[in-house]
């Protein structure tokens, strides 16, 4: 009939030979697609191939920008690796200076990659811990930011760099704006023991609900190893002062020398925008006691004496941040 | 060892959108984790406001992400969010020219959604995007806070008309306009108001006000844009308006299509849809009809308005406008002198400049000179204006389109004021209806035929014609003198009285009363003259069949009937021809409107009147032009081409131009083939299925050759089974039974 006769010729039509003339371009494939494409500008988006040994300046920028923007997880540790090789060489080989290194690297505190995070810590530990005492409240920001990332593994990374951050410039991490009391946010809300929020939620119902279901799956070690960070950190602010020395010209050299330190004026707070309470700097240590005192003790001497009945590692470590917490205010 | 498993949220790419997920389920629960995340943002804040031209692009990417997790339970946790709002206004107010473009775009869009959350009101939201709409160099962001702050406002207005807010915005938009003139700041403002307008947001009067500060403005788009509202900003309403109510569901079909297709959740829903659609258009049907002033008709103090336009734009002779946003102003101007009747003399003075043949766009010229005429401008300031027309278009010499256009322009301002032409003219210009070409012909008859209704005395006595020449002899047909009024009335009065009597008369004959008692009632009226009501319907009807003349031809006019001419003359009372009135008529008129009080159902019952009197003319019982002249608002306005199209009449079109509208509409013929074939395969590009006729014509032969065997081998019972069955499932609907 009809349509099959219309079959036969569509089945012919399959097979037949296209005729091939002289000088005549071939005809395309019937799945033949068409590549060619038009653009303002072509992006090449691969690292450059010419390794330049002889200029060690440039190759330590590049392996920066590599430690920065690589896609791999294992380019990325090894940039960092080499970075931290020339940082710890004698003499050390810092074209950027610690600031620049710090700027470029502080947000890869929450990078991915477990290898890169414990390399970006083995490279901080080699900075000249001098110089990062004016950073610290821009690490302390990223910090606060690791501390309260959603993936456990990164939260605690993040203790660590505060540790080392601590051991570096306590003093300044106690006292630069929002180093205290923001920090103590974060903690509580690692730890859980958040009076704020808990007893917000909690007063609705006649049932509380269960703690932080994210934080419970992070075992009792992460939680030991929260609260003695947590104590080291206290310990910290509430380190007393070291009395300062009388020399007879400190008054002379406080009116008509320049200070030795950047932004003297800093609790002054002139040209930043107005702080809130959590933003505010606590310079010395008995202003933190007091704001210590007024809000966070209470919450953290309650949290603490659930740990300490929790017992193993976690009881243990409740009992360094208690023996923290009499000591500094006691 | 065994590999532990890890939780979704552990992974180190924990994802905030499902953290979102579970926040929304269950706010109480993940109250602290909730609070990590707004530390996290907090912290990612500081980072971002601490330097935020330099800062990492993988940081944009973070605050970004936290930004709109934030902006999606804001509602649930408003103790802790509060400050959130105010954060992301700062962010916007001071960082929107150096914001990373996909950050931008979140934020506001993070803004808005807070907004509709009601964590924040109308009014702080668009007083924080306004600013930033007018000042931002970004072309993406400006549009993207236009229709933003558009939607918001129909949102905030949806229910009920949000006064407060809107009061505000339109203070914000009036001191945009005026605090800096000779910026294009105000484009914005105008290009607000106009979209809110047609989407009839705002209706009222301050809007009005607003665009027409943006007409007196130094800056030519923004002229531009507030002139166009007020020529256009009307019609688009109404457009959009028919265009809503157009889009209507065919809820038959879509029931059928339930019944027929699978049953699946998205056809129920569409189902829902459709019957919820229906529901609201049958609802607003019933509700009455909002009741919209156009923008021409709420401008306040329009004389002043139209007088500091015209002294600023076109008279100013440093002004630099184009000639076609110019024309535009002109028009303006013009309508409101026509519409609201005022008195710009030195208008009339500087249209001598333009009408010349040679001048750009000399109909419009000519359009907007006629609108400007109304019956209260002196004939002795149109009288030069008339006579230079006459002048410069009109004449042997000149192209046949110049001269009907120049004679048509004379109509139309003598429509308005008769009182504008001399005699020897008006004789001059009725000769060319013996000129060859048609649409010259045709104007000047045009021309002849107003005069005969309003001033046969100017015409030549051949020219009047019979009914302007008994007219005059009866001395019905009186001439008004300038500033005359027409005594008013209520549009289709007398049709409801009429209709009325007929109402009483039936009730009494129901009653039993016999019909000759109709005196009775017209003792109760006041005017002595006592006549019969059946000699009341007598009189009005011979009047509308105008006796026994012999029929008359269109373009002279046949007397109307007094009814129809009362409402005529509300509609356009300077057009209208000098009334026949009687002084019966008059008392009728004035009685029923002053003896009793009119209900609701009365003037329902006249609208209802109205309307067949209406379809009455429409069927053919009048003239072309004056059903034209009936269809016709005044606040129409004249055109361009009210002027240019009769020059057109008398026009061949070529073979062309004949072709292609012969055409139009056909599907193409690329090849030779039926029209059948060409449906068929337009049906099968649109990938539409076939009828199961046509299936069953193609389906293979090979397949049917059993069935059909085998109905050839049924014994006798089997036949007469099936036939049985054949009959029954046709009573019953086929096999679908979709009688049932």
């Amino acid at each position: 009939m009809g349509s099959s006769n219309k079959k036969k010729k569509e089945k012919k039509k399959d097979f037949q030979k296209a005729k091939l003339k002289i000088g005549k371009a071939k005809a395309k494939a019937a799945n033949f697609t068409d590549t060619s494409f038009k653009a303002k500008s072509i992006v090449v988006n691969q690292q450059t191939l010419v390794t330049d040994t002889s200029d060690t300046a440039e190759q330590f920028k590049q392996n920066l920008s590599l430690a920065v923007n690589a896609k791999a997880d294992n380019q990325r540790r090894d940039a960092l690796a080499y970075i931290t090789n020339q940082l710890s060489a004698n003499p050390r080989n810092n074209p950027l200076g610690t600031s620049g290194v710090l700027t470029k690297l502080l947000p890869l505190l929450s990078d991915g990659s477990a290898s890169v995070r414990t390399q970006l810590l083995k490279l901080f530990r080699v900075l000249v811990p001098a110089e990062v005492g004016p950073h610290v409240e821009k690490v302390l920001m990223y910090i606060r930011g690791g501390m309260t990332h959603l993936s456990n593994d990164i939260r605690n990374d993040t203790l660590n760099v505060l540790e080392w951050l601590l051991e570096v410039a306590g003093d300044e991490t106690a006292s630069c704006p929002g180093g205290w009391l923001k920090t103590l946010n974060s903690f509580s809300s690692m730890l859980g023991w958040n009076p704020s929020v808990g007893s917000a939620m909690s007063n609705k119902g006649w049932t509380s609900a269960p703690r932080a279901t994210l934080g419970t799956k992070k075992g009792p070690e992460a939680q030991a190893r929260q609260i003695q960070v947590l104590a080291k950190f206290l310990q910290t602010g509430f380190r007393p002062e070291a009395p300062i020395q009388y020399s007879p010209m400190a008054y002379r050299d406080n009116i008509y020398r320049l200070p030795g330190m950047p932004n003297p004026f800093a609790y002054l707070n002139l040209f930043g925008t107005p702080r809130d309470e959590d933003s505010e700097m606590y310079p010395d240590r008995i202003s933190r006691q007091r704001v210590f005192d007024a809000k966070w003790r209470a919450a953290i001497s309650a949290g603490m004496e659930g740990a300490r009945k929790e017992g193993g590692t976690v009881g243990r470590a409740a009992a360094t941040l208690d023996r923290a917490l009499s000591a500094g205010l006691g | 060892m065994v590999k532990r498993k890890v939780a979704a949220l552990e992974k180190v790419e924990a994802d905030l959108v499902n953290l979102q997920y579970k926040i929304r389920r269950d706010p109480r629960s993940y109250a602290q984790e909730f609070y990590d995340q707004w530390l996290a943002y907090d912290a990612q804040r500081q980072i971002f406001i601490s330097s935020p031209s330099t800062v990492s692009s993988e940081d944009i990417k973070k605050f970004h992400d936290l930004v709109d997790l934030v902006a999606h339970v804001a509602d649930l946790y408003p103790d802790l969010t509060a400050p959130y709002p105010d954060h992301l206004k700062e962010l916007l107010n001071q960082h929107h020219a150096t914001l990373d473009k996909e950050l931008r775009e979140k934020v506001v869009g993070s803004l808005v959604l807070v907004r509709r959350k009601d964590v924040i009101d109308s009014t702080s939201l668009l007083t924080t995007l306004f600013p930033i709409l007018i000042t931002t160099p970004s072309k993406s962001l400006r549009s993207l806070l236009y229709t933003k702050i558009i939607s918001d406002l129909r949102e905030s207005n949806s229910k009920s008309t949000n006064h407060r807010l809107n009061r505000t915005i339109q203070t914000v938009l009036h001191n945009l306009v005026t605090s800096d003139r000779t910026s294009t700041k105000g484009m914005w403002a105008t290009r607000i108001t106009r979209e809110l307008w047609r989407r009839q947001i705002w209706t009222d009067a301050k809007p009005c006000d607003v665009m027409k500060e943006a007409c007196l403005s130094d800056n030519e788009k923004v002229v531009v844009g507030g002139v166009r509202f007020f020529l256009g900003g009307d019609k688009e309403r109404e457009d959009l308006d028919d265009e809503s109510s157009d889009e209507d569901v065919n809820i038959k079909k879509v029931k059928h299509q339930g019944t027929i297709n699978k049953k699946t959740k998205k056809r129920q829903k569409a189902l829902d849809k459709a019957v919820d659609k229906i529901k609201r258009h049958d609802r607003k049907k019933h509700e009455p009809h909002p009741l919209n002033f156009s923008a021409l008709h709420l401008i306040h103090d329009p004389q002043g308005f139209a007088e500091k336009l015209f002294q600023k734009h076109l008279q100013n002779t440093k002004n630099r406008f184009s000639l076609e946003n110019k024309l535009l102003i002109l028009q303006l101007v013009t309508r409101l002198v026509g519409l609201h009747k005022l008195t710009i003399i030195s208008l009339y003075s500087w249209f001598v400049r333009y009408l010349t043949p040679k001048q750009l766009n000399v109909t419009s010229f000519l359009a907007s000179l006629a609108q400007a005429t109304h019956n209260l401008v002196p004939p002795d300031v149109l009288e030069p204006l008339v006579v230079k027309i006459a002048n410069e278009f009109v004449s042997e010499a000149s192209a046949t389109e110049v001269c009907a256009a120049g004679i048509n322009a004379i109509r139309e301002v003598a429509i308005r004021q008769p009182l504008c032409m001399t005699e020897t003219l008006l004789q001059d210009l009725v000769m060319y209806q013996k000129s060859k070409d048609k649409g010259v012909v045709m104007a000047s008859k045009g021309l002849q035929s107003l005069y005969r209704e309003v001033y046969p005395e100017l015409l030549q006595r051949k020219y009047r014609g019979k009914q302007a020449t008994m007219g005059l002899r009866s001395g019905e047909t009186k001439q008004r003198k300038f500033g005359e009024e027409e005594v008013g009335g209520i549009e289709g009065i007398e049709l409801l009285e009429q209709y009325k009597e007929e109402q009483k008369r039936r009730k009494r004959e129901e009653e039993g009363l016999e019909n000759g008692d109709g005196d009775k009632k017209e003792d109760d009226d006041e005017d002595d003259e006592g006549f019969h009501s059946d000699e009341w319907e007598v009189a009005s009807t011979d009047s509308d069949s105008s006796g026994g003349w012999i029929d008359v031809p269109s373009d002279s006019e046949s007397d109307e009937p007094a009814k129809k001419r009362q409402r005529k003359g509300e509609e356009d009372a300077d057009k209208a021809p000098e009334l026949v009135d009687t002084a019966a008529e008059l008392n009728r008129i004035s009685k029923l409107a002053t003896t009793s009080i009119l209900t609701p159902a009365d003037l329902a019952k006249l609208e209802e009147l109205l309307r067949e009197a209406k379809i009455d003319k429409a069927l053919g019982r009048t003239s072309k032009r004056k059903k034209e002249l009936i269809d016709r608002h005044i606040e129409d306005g004249v055109t361009a081409d009210d002027i240019e199209l009769p020059a057109q009449l008398g026009k061949k079109t070529t073979k062309e131009e004949r072709v292609a509208l012969a055409r139009d509409g056909k599907p193409g013929r690329d090849e030779h083939k039926s029209t059948q074939a060409i449906r068929k395969s337009k049906k099968e590009a649109e990938g539409k299925s076939t009828t199961n006729k046509e299936k069953a014509r193609k389906k293979n032969f090979l397949m049917t050759i059993g069935k059909a065997r085998a109905k050839n081998k049924r014994s006798l019972v089997e036949t007469s089974k099936s036939m049985k069955m054949h009959i029954a499932r046709s009573k019953s609907g086929g096999r679908r039974k979709n009688g049932t």
